[in-house]
């Protein structure tokens, strides 16, 4: 056990490091691409202490997102009773509310389970979207809110794109930190417990009503932070910001990035951020192969190419990166533990 | 350990410091002695993925003109971003081109709410943002506070207004329902209407908004039949507008039909029943390569062999696909734009270009059609015809009206 | 601003207007209902297949078929998809977690949706469905062909699957593989094909409904993506486990959603989803399984 505790550790102080050098090594619209990155893997964050240790599958995390982000707009632009809040101080507050409204659907959804809350989860994300745009006024609608350019604080010398980097990612490191501390100790052990069997779980006195609830919570709280800061980041919010695939790509980035694994998740965000954003990179990829001579900017390439990509990631590696990862480190902790 | 540290760093300190050395401070980025480059956002998957051909369309113009030299003695490169539709993605995009490839300024963008979702950053950043691929009023209207951004199709409450006005003038005890996408798309539409109506604005009996969520309009067609209206607008997007004429022709109601210009491209106007197209009207500004009228115009001839000499992957159907038709028509007025700039090109230089449009002669938008713009009035395309659909045809009618809010 | 008062023949249109679409949602949801039963899992690629195979029927009668020559090939070729998707896709994943399958349903839902802007492109097509676009009277009210078409077609399809279910010996067969894949394999049962078979079934059901819907809705790529949401709503309404309930709760979602739609102003279009979700919440809190599901009794 403590030669896991040292290399987690490790391990996330190696992550540290690279988060506090990376953007001396790369442009300043890749510090941007990562800060987005790192939004996902909060969001992630908080869906794999949810689906990946509680094993309640929510298929409408984007609503959450949503949340946090019109929180963050609503406060900066218009601000309480008329006085705007500064943007970094929003991102708090939108994680409290969403939180909040995860332990809403929470308490519901304990009488729902597998399949059944997957849709119900499903339909909120679909639903949520739908909800600016009736109470238009002060959600604005489907134009949405249009909010203040980033700019870093207390006159540090950074550009817009590296402060919403090095917010993000020390966010992100505090909230793994944070998961992480959480999920070791009797929350996390309550959570797995949970997970793998309900029935024997509540035999041996634990709260499912309390700890379901709580990881509804949770990972809510998490991806109104993620939305928060995606909020900043694109200066504006609408219905479309927010959209039910969204939902749809945090799922696909947590099976990616392995349940209970928490490292893996950043994997999980690279996907989905990459391939987004660089479905044209993936497309001159492939047409290295013979026969292939895919057009990128063509219509439907690149939903084919993630769609493909996703089935092919699944079928070969069905637990994930973080599977893989501990495929690749089991060995090294089991050889060091068994004494013949 | 130590050694290879600080070997690392200075292996990086020698590389940054080369690449510093190497890079000439760019007066105006994006232009150099032979390139122009411009940017767009576009949707290139998702719902709206038929409209991104807006920029395959003027990808081709662009190496067309390439190909024949340029403008000024230089190439114009254009990067067009997929965004799906997404003003987050749109916003990425557009600081992608920006920062990163340094794009000149921002061209045809796709989108109403993408492109209010990046013009206070364009702006402030004192980037172009040209001929944006939305009709909202605002693109044109609010110059002073945006000055480096400007529209190009007539605005969507003018066209609303136009209607309004024909209503007034030629149909007798209107009364008016109204279909319409619950958006701002819709509601400008409406409420340009409402003001073409001036005093009869009392005319509209009903008025059913449909979110684009739904699956079928009929239920909204079916409320608005029972109001007894003798007209219908049609304000509605692509497959609604189809499923609105079908509807309207199922529940056996014949009144008269104006439907908006986006979804009056005749590859969509054949396929509704006939019964209920005939007779319906719209506006013009565009030659339609799907339509009879235009088969064997010089406009869309040029149009099509530009399309199969340098459009990527083009298939037939695109040859009569109205949206790469668009798209050329901004890019031949981008062009212009350039040419107008002259050598001496710098982002300042082509916003006074476009403010001082007076391009006459686009071959891919309708003859007698002038181009116009003023500092005050930035609203380059702004005469339209109307037209009516008879015998699977869009036949024009009526002089050039102005669509230029007053 | 008046919105047209209440009269009878219009509600009796919208009551019309809401079978009918209850009746396409009950179409698709009937297909994901079988898969649910056989394999347990949610097939979120159920709207983009149906989509797929009524592209391959629009072809087929671009070619010169008609629509009865096509849709024998097109449930052919449906089936065989249906049963390929699975052993290919879903088999090598059987035993990873629920949330594996689902992903690379949703993988594959993409998959098909890019490929059809990528074969056949994002304009709107007509497609000329099997029944005639007339109108009928009845008492007063205008009623097309079509929509008694579909209606009449759904009901037959959950007759069928019924029938097939109760009375044949592969129905049996299906039902025992889905309840106890042990004990069935005990007795002869070839469960993992017993569960290819029911995507394959699934893929037929979605063919059907596909060329059902496109006539009324015009045929495009996206054409199924909001009808599967109310699919997906439809089939927990009524049981994901039961074919009855999928048609009946896909009838009273369709006719709840569209009376709601547009008696009552505060809804009206924008909040149809949610509204339909909203009533799924409350109805799945008083019964955990839908209105014919079972749902395991789990007492600790």
């Amino acid at each position: 056990m403590k030669l896991k505790l040292v290399l987690e550790i490790l391990g996330f102080v190696a992550l540290a490091v690279l988060v506090a050098v990376m953007p001396s090594f790369v442009s300043d619209f890749h510090s941007r691409e990562f800060a987005i990155v790192g939004m996902y893997f909060i969001a992630l964050l908080g869906l794999g202490v949810l689906t990946g240790y509680s094993g309640q599958i929510s298929l409408g995390h984007g609503a959450f997102m949503a949340i946090g982000g019109y929180t963050t707009a609503i406060l900066s632009v218009d601000g309480i009773s008329g006085h705007p809040v500064r943007d970094i101080w929003t991102i708090p507050i939108a994680g409290v509310v969403a939180g909040l409204a995860g332990l809403l659907v929470g308490l519901p959804a304990l009488r729902l389970s597998g399949l059944y809350l997957a849709l119900i989860t499903f339909g909120i994300a679909v639903s949520f979207p739908q909800l600016p745009k009736k109470f238009g006024g002060f959600l604005g609608g489907t134009s949405g809110q249009i909010l203040n350019l980033v700019k870093a604080p207390f006159g540090l010398d950074l550009t817009p794109n590296d402060w919403m980097y090095y917010l993000t990612w020390g966010i992100a490191l505090v909230l793994l930190a944070v998961a992480w501390w959480l999920l070791r100790g009797p929350t996390g052990r309550a959570l797995q417990a949970i997970r793998d069997s309900e029935v024997a779980a509540a035999s041996s006195g634990i709260n499912l009503a309390f700890y379901k609830t709580l990881a509804f919570g949770i990972s809510a709280f998490y991806a109104g932070v993620a939305g928060a800061l995606y909020a900043m980041a694109s200066a504006y919010v609408n219905p479309d910001t927010f959209p039910i695939i969204l939902s749809i790509y945090l799922v696909v980035g947590l099976a990616v990035g392995g349940l209970g694994s928490l490292g893996g998740l950043i994997a999980g965000a690279a996907l989905i951020y990459f391939l987004q954003n660089h479905a044209d990179t993936v497309a001159r990829w492939v047409n290295h192969l013979p026969a292939v001579d895919l057009n990128p900017k063509q219509p439907g390439i690149s939903s084919a190419i993630f769609g493909a990509v996703l089935i092919l990631v699944m079928l070969l590696l069905p637990t994930g990166a973080g599977g893989l990862l501990r495929k690749v480190f089991r060995p090294l902790t089991t050889r060091l533990y068994t004494r013949s | 350990m130590v050694g290879v540290r600080v070997l690392l760093v200075c292996l990086l300190a020698a590389a940054v410091a080369a690449a510093a050395a190497g890079a000439r401070p760019n007066a105006t980025p994006g232009v150099t002695a032979t390139e122009i480059h411009l940017g767009s956002s576009v949707p290139l998957s998702g719902e709206a993925a038929i409209a991104g051909n807006v920029a395959r369309g003027a990808e081709a113009y662009f190496k067309y003109v390439n190909a024949k030299g340029g403008v000024n003695g230089r190439r114009i490169k254009f990067t067009y971003l997929d965004d799906g539709y997404d003003p987050g993605r749109a916003v990425n995009n557009t600081i992608r081109l920006v920062q990163q490839e340094q794009v000149f300024a921002m061209f045809s963008s796709l989108g109403t709410n993408n492109n209010l979702a990046v013009r206070k950053l364009l702006n402030d950043n004192k980037v172009p943002q040209l001929f944006v691929s939305s009709g909202a009023t605002t693109f044109g209207r609010d110059y002073k506070k945006y000055p480096w951004t400007i529209g190009y199709i007539p605005p969507y409450s003018e066209e609303g207004a136009i209607f309004g006005r024909y209503i007034v003038k030629n149909i007798k005890k209107p009364k008016v329902a109204i279909l319409y996408q619950d958006d701002d798309y819709g509601r400008d539409l409406v409420s340009g209407l409402r003001r073409g109506l001036g005093a009869k604005a009392k005319s509209i009996v009903a008025r059913v908004g449909y979110d684009p969520t739904s699956s079928d309009v009929q239920p909204q067609v079916t409320q608005l039949k029972a109001s007894k209206a003798n007209v219908l607008m049609v304000f509605a997007f692509g497959k609604f507008s189809l499923q609105a004429f079908n509807a309207v022709s199922r529940l056996n109601w014949k009144p008269q039909i104006f439907v908006n210009d986006v979804s009056s491209a005749s590859a969509l106007m054949s396929i509704v029943p006939q019964k209920a197209a005939n007779g319906a009207i719209s506006i013009v500004f565009g030659k339609d390569p799907a339509s009879s009228l235009w088969k064997s115009d010089k406009g869309i001839r040029l149009f099509q062999s530009i399309l199969k000499q340098h459009g990527q992957d083009i298939t037939s159907r695109d040859l009569k696909d109205g949206y790469f038709t668009a798209g050329m028509a901004t890019a031949y007025t981008m062009v212009t734009t350039l040419k107008k700039a002259g050598r001496n090109l710098t982002r300042q230089s082509v916003m006074n270009a476009a403010t001082h449009l007076n391009e006459k002669g686009n071959p891919f938008v309708l003859p007698g059609i002038v181009i116009h713009t003023t500092p005050k009035s930035r609203f380059p395309l702004t005469q339209v015809r109307l037209q009516r659909w008879q015998n699977n045809n869009w036949r024009p009618f009526g002089k050039l009206i102005s669509a230029r809010p007053r | 601003m008046a919105v047209a008062a209440f009269t009878w023949t219009e509600f009796a249109q919208q009551l019309a207007a809401g079978i009918r679409e209850g009746a396409i949602y009950a179409g698709l949801a009937l297909a994901l209902v079988i898969i649910y039963r056989s394999t347990r899992v949610i097939n979120f690629a159920q709207g983009e297949l149906a989509t797929f195979t009524t592209f391959i029927a629009w072809s087929l009668m671009n070619h010169g078929l008609s629509f009865w020559s096509a849709f024998p090939i097109v449930l052919a070729i449906a089936f065989t998809g249906g049963v390929a998707i699975e052993r290919i896709l879903i088999r090598p994943v059987e035993n990873a977690s629920v949330l594996t399958i689902v992903i690379i349903t949703l993988g594959l839902a993409l998959l098909l949706n890019g490929l059809m802007s990528i074969i056949w492109g994002g304009q709107n097509r007509q497609f000329h469905g099997p029944f005639s676009t007339r109108t009928i009277d009845v008492g007063g009210v205008p009623i097309s062909v079509q929509d008694i078409g579909i209606v009449v077609t759904s009901l037959a399809l959950v007759a069928l699957l019924a029938l097939f279910f109760r009375y044949t010996k592969l129905g049996l067969a299906m039902r025992a593989a889905a309840v106890n894949p042990a004990s069935s394999r005990l007795v002869g049962v070839r469960v993992s094909w017993m569960l290819a078979l029911g995507w394959g079934i699934a893929a037929v059901l979605g063919a059907v409904a596909g060329m059902m819907i496109a006539p009324v809705v015009f045929l495009d790529p996206n054409m199924m993506q909001t009808i599967l949401l109310y699919a997906f709503a439809a089939a927990v309404l009524g049981g994901l486990d039961s074919p009855l309930g999928a048609v009946v709760g896909g009838i009273l979602l369709g006719v709840t959603i569209t009376l709601l739609g547009r008696y009552v102003e505060f809804i009206g279009s924008t909040l149809k989803l949610p509204a339909a979700l909203l009533l799924i919440l409350v109805l799945l809190l008083v019964r955990p399984g839908g209105l014919f599901g079972k749902v395991a009794v789990r007492r600790v």
